[in-house]
């Protein structure tokens, strides 16, 4: 799942303080599921703003709406009706990023701003609390490591052990809420009895797969229309 | 009538205190409306469906409660005083909405008896707009009721509250006419196009035993009869009442207050199997009245014609493994009592006179009757009430009499007979025992009876009926089952499990979508005021619509002419002890006072956006004013409040209205007491120091 903060009100506030028909939208999946872009902020944001604004001698029209994913044509397509048909002038997304560009890429002369900084792929560990568990890098080495990331769990991404900044099993980044990975990795390989296997070296990874190879795509051939 | 939730839902299942009530009376409704303050919409609900209310609010067994699921926590919610307190307390209301007579069509029907059965079917048959006569052979109305059971429990003006409400429906009464001997049943049919027999079960069983005719013994309906009516019967020293029903109880108990010095009950059953309601036996016990178990009268010993007392036989069982009644005695054992009196009490039968020179098929004293259809062997002529269906409560009665005028109401339009199913009731079940161990405990408001030494004294009433803050109290203990959360759209549920980890019963799960099970959601509102997608909704105290409801009761209020600063005020409605604010306020009074009262059953309901929107309304301040500390109803319900009003705070300053235009109060005694206070200070310019004290108490300042 994609988790996300929300973005300081006060950022989300001077993006629209010139408009005059705001939409602020959110979306039902991964941002409702980490409790920062479903509907209840949507209306929680939107009524702050109305207030914040209206004490600046502003008033503009706030509107509300939630959709099941922003990041699907279907879904947003009753959100690019209402910015038409509600004569919306600018649109606050609560979707992750990839919710901003796909509306930023539909919503031709409108403008759309974040309403949550997108932070990292996780879960849930424990209530009211997401940990970041994958990178995706395109390339996932974890069947060698127990089924543990090192390269989203270690503070340096680092492929072959520790370094030296491993203390007591966590990490020296913020000993009090990071778990040293390669500690985990040591403590799983063991229970798997499969310890043996730190002595392979990994070689150094091809950041290709992940951002550095440019824009990535992922195609389904056998559904794709033929051509 | 517009009701929190509809009795019957679309699969016919009941709450389970209503699908115990004969007439399956809406319980949790009326509970839900005397805790909001509406007695007069409580009444309404009682009398959607039971025309004695004040007779059963005084006597009924209440079978209600024996089912309630809150006995599953701790102890049944008192169900039958609650309905006594609406009763007493909107007797002005019960007669302006009286209903009267409807406009009359074709058909008029003559009813025998004037019991509950009797006047429940005459008052239904009159608001379909029957001609109908009741014939009471008695100079008053009520039957066993007015006659048969002691005025310590049912005093008679509260039986005539009833029966006046009944009469204004329409119905013309013969009393002091015997059918039979006043007037014959012939002449009954030829007058009206239905009977309907509702003679009830008023003359006792004898004993086929030695010595029952002699002087002192009395038959146990005929002496209640006398004392009803203001006759003291003549009794000796010592009394013993043979029989261990509840009209021996009320016998026994009858006797000690017409001052007999010893009263013994005996009976076959053992204690375990009397069939006496166990508060009566613990009461007649309290009283002084001796109970001999496990005895069968063998003969009844006379001096001079005179009783001098009687002679048992043990019992060595009563029924047999079929729970018929099958005693078997033990002749080698026997005991004597020595008495002056005896009475009577091992059974009624009906007085079937009324019928004796007519076709209508009696056989072996019974009165020939389908129970379906409730017609007897004659057409057009038909038997409801403990005639019909042998001995029974005065509830079983009433429902008796609604089934009765339905089925003469059909015959009357087709004149074809009806019969009635019997009605499939499913209910939402058992309160599950995991959820039960994480509700709280509160005890049951119990009123203390006339000391019993006082009490044997006379015939006065010996139960007080609840206070306002009494019922108030008590009506808030009711569970409200299935009136709770529930997912309005699946579509917009993401399945993020916040409901699973907050909800404080462990009811809520996640079977793709959120599901709360209405058998065990315990109605809190965690869950709804907690879900990202908004898309819980509630039963009663929508909450989660609050945006709304605020702007429908400020609707009528041009924000500007509210005297500030205006403060919205969520209150916790269990904490208030009377209905000074529970009722709805004014435009005026919002406007004058600036203060907006919003009743919730827990504040802790309340989602982040709740405590926000107010300002967005134009609200200057918000108060949370929850109950007194530790005092929720719902574990874990204030810890999430505070947590919540912290994060809303927070906002409030990230918005410019300033956190401190949020507060969070505990309640300190009572709402009238202490809620206020806490305005004035709130309006005031100066903070008081109490209240800031108050507020730091609550943690709700995190100055």
């Amino acid at each position: 799942m994609i988790i996300a903060d929300p973005k300081p009100f006060g950022q989300v506030k001077e993006y629209i303080k010139d408009y005059k028909r705001v939409l602020v939208v959110g979306c039902g999946t991964c941002v409702t599921v980490c409790l920062s872009g479903g509907e209840a902020e949507v209306q929680l944001l939107a009524s702050g703003l109305r207030i914040a604004l209206g004490k600046n001698g502003k008033n503009p029209v706030i509107l509300e709406g939630t959709v099941q994913r922003q990041c699907d044509e279907e879904f947003v397509v009753p959100v690019l009706d209402r910015v038409r048909d509600e004569r919306i002038d600018a649109v606050v997304t609560l979707a992750c990023g990839v919710g901003v560009n796909f509306l930023a890429d539909r919503l031709g002369s409108v403008p759309v701003f974040p309403g949550v900084d997108t932070t990292f792929y996780g879960a849930s560990a424990g209530q009211g609390l997401w940990a970041e568990l994958c990178a995706g890098c395109g390339n996932c080495i974890t069947a060698y490591t127990g089924g543990i990331c090192p390269i989203a769990r270690c503070s340096k991404h680092l492929l072959n052990g520790p370094c030296g900044g491993s203390e007591k099993g966590r990490c020296e980044v913020a000993p009090n809420s990071i778990d040293c990975v390669w500690q985990l990795i040591y403590d799983r390989l063991k229970k798997l009895g499969r310890l043996s296997e730190l002595q392979n070296l990994l070689p150094a990874k091809d950041w290709r797969t992940a951002s550095d190879g440019g824009v990535r795509r992922s195609v389904r051939e056998y559904l794709q229309e033929p051509k | 009538m517009d009701k929190e939730c509809p009795q019957v839902s679309a699969g016919e299942i009941l709450a389970t205190c209503s699908a115990a009530c004969p007439v399956h009376t809406d319980t949790r409704e009326y509970v839900q409306r005397i805790s909001r303050g509406d007695y007069e919409g409580a009444l309404d609900i009682l009398l959607e469906v039971n025309p004695f209310p004040s007779v059963c609010g005084r006597i009924c067994h209440h079978p209600c409660e024996s089912e309630c699921r809150r006995k599953t926590i701790d102890t049944a919610v008192s169900l039958r005083m609650l309905k006594r307190f609406v009763v007493e307390n909107t007797r002005e209301y019960r007669v302006s909405r009286q209903k009267k007579p409807a406009e009359r069509k074709q058909g008029a029907v003559a009813i025998v008896g004037s019991g509950p059965s009797g006047l429940t079917a005459a008052r239904d048959l009159a608001l379909m707009g029957y001609r109908v006569s009741v014939y009471e052979k008695d100079t008053k109305l009520g039957g066993m009721l007015a006659h048969a059971i002691p005025r310590y429990r049912l005093p008679a003006d509260a039986l005539m509250e009833d029966i006046q409400d009944i009469l204004a429906t329409g119905i013309e009464v013969r009393t002091g006419c015997e059918v039979g001997r006043d007037i014959t049943f012939q002449e009954l049919r030829k007058d009206h196009d239905a009977v309907l027999i509702a003679v009830g079960l008023a003359e006792s069983h004898s004993l086929p035993i030695p010595g029952t005719e002699s002087s002192g013994v009395f038959l146990g309906i005929p002496f209640l009869w006398d004392i009803a009516n203001g006759l003291r019967p003549e009794l000796g020293g010592r009394t013993l009442v043979v029989g261990g029903g509840n009209v021996a109880i009320d016998i026994a108990r009858a006797a000690k207050r017409l001052g007999t010095s010893k009263v013994y009950m005996a009976c076959l059953e053992k204690r375990e199997e009397m069939p006496a309601w166990q508060w009566e036996i613990d009461e007649a016990q309290e009283e002084g009245i001796e109970i001999l178990n496990s005895w069968g009268p063998k003969a009844i010993l006379a001096e001079n014609g005179n009783v001098s007392g009687i002679e048992f036989r043990r019992c060595t069982r009563v029924f047999d493994e079929e729970h018929r009644f099958s005693p078997l005695y033990d002749d080698s054992e026997t005991t004597q009592v020595d008495v002056d009196s005896v009475i009577l009490a091992i059974g009624q039968k009906a007085c079937l006179d009324c019928v004796s020179e007519s076709p209508v098929t009696v056989d072996r004293g019974r009165l020939q009757c389908d129970r379906s259809s409730m017609a007897t062997s004659e057409r057009g002529v038909f038997a409801c009430g403990e005639v019909m269906t042998g001995p029974g409560s005065a509830i079983q009665a009433v429902a008796t009499g609604h089934d009765a005028a339905r089925v003469i109401a059909h015959f009357l339009q087709t004149g074809e007979t009806l019969k009635i199913a019997p009605r499939a009731v499913q209910t939402i079940g058992d309160l599950p025992a995991e959820t039960a161990a994480r509700a709280k405990r509160f005890e049951r408001v119990e009123v203390s009876l006339t000391d019993p030494a006082v009490r044997i004294g006379d015939f006065s009433p010996i139960e007080p009926g609840f206070s306002e803050m009494e019922a108030l109290k008590e009506s808030r203990r009711c569970l409200a089952c299935a009136t709770g959360a529930y997912l309005e759209s699946e579509a917009v549920c993401a399945g993020c499990l916040t409901c699973v980890r907050v909800c404080p019963f462990g009811v809520a799960k996640v079977d793709r979508t959120a599901v709360m099970p209405a058998q065990q959601c315990q109605t809190c509102g965690l869950c709804a005021a907690e879900c990202p997608a908004a898309g819980i909704a509630l039963s009663r105290f929508a909450t989660n619509k609050m945006r709304e409801k605020l702007r429908e009761m400020l609707a009528g209020t041009v924000a500007e002419k509210i005297s500030r600063p205006f403060v919205v005020s969520y209150c916790c409605l269990n904490e208030t002890t009377s209905r000074e604010f529970l009722r709805e306020q004014t435009e005026a009074e919002i406007r004058e006072t600036g203060i907006l009262r919003v009743m919730v059953p827990c504040v802790g309901r309340l989602s982040a956006l709740d405590l926000v929107s107010p300002f967005e309304l134009g609200a200057d301040k918000l108060a949370v004013l929850a109950c007194k500390e530790e005092g929720c109803f719902y574990t874990g319900a204030e810890g999430l409040l505070r947590r919540r009003i912290a994060r809303a705070k927070k906002f409030l300053d990230e918005i410019g209205v300033g956190q401190e235009s949020l507060q969070l109060f505990n309640t300190e005694g009572s709402a009238e007491q202490s809620w206020p206070r806490i305005w004035a200070q709130l309006r005031s310019a100066a903070p008081d120091d109490e209240v800031i004290a108050a507020q730091a108490a609550a943690g709700g300042d995190s100055r």
